[in-house]
């Protein structure tokens, strides 16, 4: 089975997926992200109860990223294959990671303020979070300023969000060495090693965000897809109507 | 009998393209010898510039082949061989017209560059005129020189969207004379006239709706057969 | 080399014909610098901390401002196409492309650099920082050449060319800063902002090229 079959597969068995195993799972692992960081992970002694938006600010931050990789994966497949339905995925995949970059950089904001008392601290990462929250909303911009069939400017934003992708790493360095090879005071401490507990639920807010994510990105595919539908059968029509 | 076919110098088989959805241009063959001078002909909307388009590398087709004068899309040789003549004249208007050419002249490669733009200038009518900006030319002006453009570097196979547009009766006839009816010089032409064939044309290619509802210049290639029994001349 | 060279005499050509552009972009690059100078109130005090942030803004969105107009005409006049049907790699087209607007956009910054030495009686040319200036330049403009040219499609693209790219240049902006003031002698230590900038010139310029012929295919 090639790589080109198993992915097709793939794909369909998700399509199966998203309205009968996705909204349990994703329902039971989001209750159980929430119970157990709201009550039964133990408390922080430092920081207090506001310390608790960790298990949602770290999980975010990770599949984010995973969301702008597959952006990246599918802008890839698009200028390969030339196939829309990869445009539908890219688009849904940058909203769901756009989405979880603003949670994270609002999570991070609200976890700032009483713990170092100010809401931003131009932190190297959240610093990165927020450009790369710029880069992927300018990628749905430059995309939704053409209609959901217009190859060309989906090629457009499929060779930005590539350039995106390759650029993250160069953006978190270089914003990294700006903060500490000049002396400023740094914020956010590095974490000391958590306590299983706190562990257990962080994983648990892995897996809850990740399934959200997944979920989210298959829907806002389906969405995006129709809109594709809709599109080519007015131009059908248009397209009839003039012979 | 049939004879053998040399290679044709345009060649299609099963050319289609999809716009947003909409097929524009759907399965189409075709197969101009060489020397041929065919006319385009079809309404608005029928997939003529599509094809066009396609046929001179601009566009990649959804799926079909194309070869002319026996080379495939993508290698300089097609290119080469080719000269386009679009619905935009595809001339810088800030430079003059010998510029112009000379920039052209110098992609192509031409090697008497200076000898052969001096000739195609004055055959238009632009040898006085050319050092003037091109964007004060007329547009049946711009027309000529699009045209010295097209054949500046000897072009095995002219490919045309309605060159037509824009040209006086004398700027008609120089199109027809150095373009359309020159001899070895193999024409496909798009042509909004479908009331009565131009002269210069040895046969006519229609299309309805993205399809080819009639071929009088494609000849059948030995060993093909399409669907509608071997390609060839299609009884009006 | 021929026709990059072909290309790249083209567009130098088309640019002196079209002089009053990019006349246009240096006027907005001075009047950029005059209004940091009201903004910041850089007449009084050492004005050199400001300074390479100053210059370097102005650069960036100057060369923004600049990088659209060259593809405007071609698209619409149809000779982009008339280039992309001629025997010319797509890589040739990108790079002399890419040489007239670096060669236009150096001449505008010189000016600038220029302005500033007078305005602000700093030493800014020494040969440090004029390479910096050049590698930071080349590192920009590919980007900004590559949006600009396959955005020649898009419509809204001239406001949209601005969100789309700056955010992306952040690394040549650090280093770029960075390294000028060391040049400077505001900080120490050119080193790591010099490989910044050098690593980001190199990929930029390199993803750029290759990007180029895929992103223009139809």
């Amino acid at each position: 089975m090639n790589l080109s079959s198993l992915v097709g597969t793939v794909l369909a068995r998700a399509d199966q997926w998203r309205w009968t195993v996705m909204p349990p799972l994703v329902g039971v692992a989001m209750m159980a992200m929430i119970v157990g960081a709201l009550v039964a992970a133990p408390r922080e002694i430092v920081q207090g109860e506001v310390q608790r938006l960790m298990y949602i600010h770290v999980p975010s931050a990770v599949i984010m990223y995973a969301a702008f990789f597959v952006t990246a994966f599918s802008s890839v497949m698009l200028l390969w294959k030339r196939d829309m339905r990869w445009d539908a995925i890219a688009r849904a995949s940058a909203t769901v990671g756009v989405f979880l970059c603003a949670m994270v950089l609002l999570s991070g904001a609200i976890w700032g303020k009483p713990t170092w008392g100010v809401y931003w601290s131009w932190d190297a990462r959240l610093t990165s979070t927020l450009i790369l929250f710029l880069i992927y909303t300018a990628y749905l911009l430059a995309r939704s300023v053409a209609g959901p069939l217009d190859e060309q400017a989906a090629r457009y934003a499929a060779v930005f969000a590539i350039i995106g992708v390759v650029d993250i790493p160069i953006i978190q360095m270089s914003v990294r060495w700006w903060r500490t090879l000049h002396p400023q005071p740094t914020v956010f401490t590095p974490d000391p090693a958590l306590p299983n507990e706190m562990l257990l639920v962080l994983l648990i807010g892995f897996v809850a965000v990740f399934a959200l994510a997944a979920w989210l990105i298959m829907l806002q595919s389906d969405t995006e897809r129709a809109s594709q539908r809709v599109t080519a059968l007015r131009a059908e029509v248009d397209h009839r109507e003039m012979a | 009998m049939t004879e053998v076919a040399a290679e044709p110098a345009v060649y299609a088989a099963g050319l289609t393209r999809q716009y947003g959805g909409v097929t524009v241009v759907r399965g189409v063959d075709l197969a101009l010898p060489a020397g041929s001078k065919t006319a385009l002909l079809g309404a608005n909307g029928a997939g003529k510039t599509t094809l066009l388009n396609m046929l001179s590398t601009l566009i990649t087709p959804t799926r079909g082949q194309v070869r002319i004068a026996g080379q495939k899309p993508g290698t300089a040789a097609l290119r080469r061989a080719i000269g386009v003549l679009g619905h935009k004249p595809m001339l810088y208007e800030d430079l003059s017209p010998l510029e112009n050419l000379r920039f052209f002249a110098r992609l192509y490669e031409v090697q008497d560059a200076d000898a052969r733009i001096e000739e195609l200038l004055r055959r238009v009518g632009l040898w006085l005129r050319r050092h003037e900006r091109t964007a004060i030319l007329s547009r049946g002006y711009h027309q000529r020189l699009a045209l010295a453009r097209v054949l500046v570097h000897r072009p095995a196979v002219v490919i045309a969207d309605e060159p037509e547009t824009g040209l006086d009766p004398e700027g008609v006839a120089l199109l027809d004379e150095l373009a359309l009816a020159a001899p070895g010089l193999t024409v496909l032409a798009a042509t909004h006239r479908i009331d009565h064939l131009p002269a210069w044309a040895t046969g006519v290619v229609r299309l309805e709706r993205g399809r080819v509802a009639e071929d009088t210049s494609s000849i059948a290639l030995p060993g093909e057969v399409t669907a509608a029994g071997p390609r060839g001349v299609v009884a009006p | 080399m021929g026709p990059v060279l072909t290309v790249l005499r083209k567009d130098l050509l088309l640019a002196w014909r079209n002089r009053s552009g990019w006349a246009s972009a240096a006027a907005f690059a001075t009047i950029a610098v005059l209004t940091y100078s009201f903004a910041f109130d850089l007449a009084t005090g050492d004005v050199r901390p400001l300074l390479p942030g100053v210059l370097w803004t102005t650069f960036l969105f100057a060369g923004v401002f600049a990088a659209g107009q060259s593809f405007q005409d071609e698209v619409e006049d149809g000779t982009f196409d008339a280039m992309l049907v001629a025997p010319v790699p797509a890589t040739a087209i990108f790079a002399g492309k890419l040489a007239a607007n670096l060669i236009a956009l150096l001449i505008i910054e010189f000016a600038q650099l220029l302005l500033a030495t007078i305005l602000f009686d700093v030493g800014l040319f020494t040969p440090e920082l004029l390479g910096i200036v050049v590698i930071g330049t080349v590192g920009y403009v590919s980007l900004t050449t590559l949006l600009s040219t396959m955005g020649g499609h898009v419509r809204g693209r001239s406001v949209l060319l601005p969100v789309l790219v700056l955010p992306l240049l952040v690394p040549l902006l650090i280093g770029a800063v960075r390294a000028t003031g060391a040049a400077l002698g505001l900080e120490s230590g050119t080193a790591p902002w010099m490989l910044l900038l050098g690593v980001f010139t190199l990929w930029s310029t390199l993803a750029s090229v290759l990007l180029f012929p895929v992103a223009v295919e139809r």
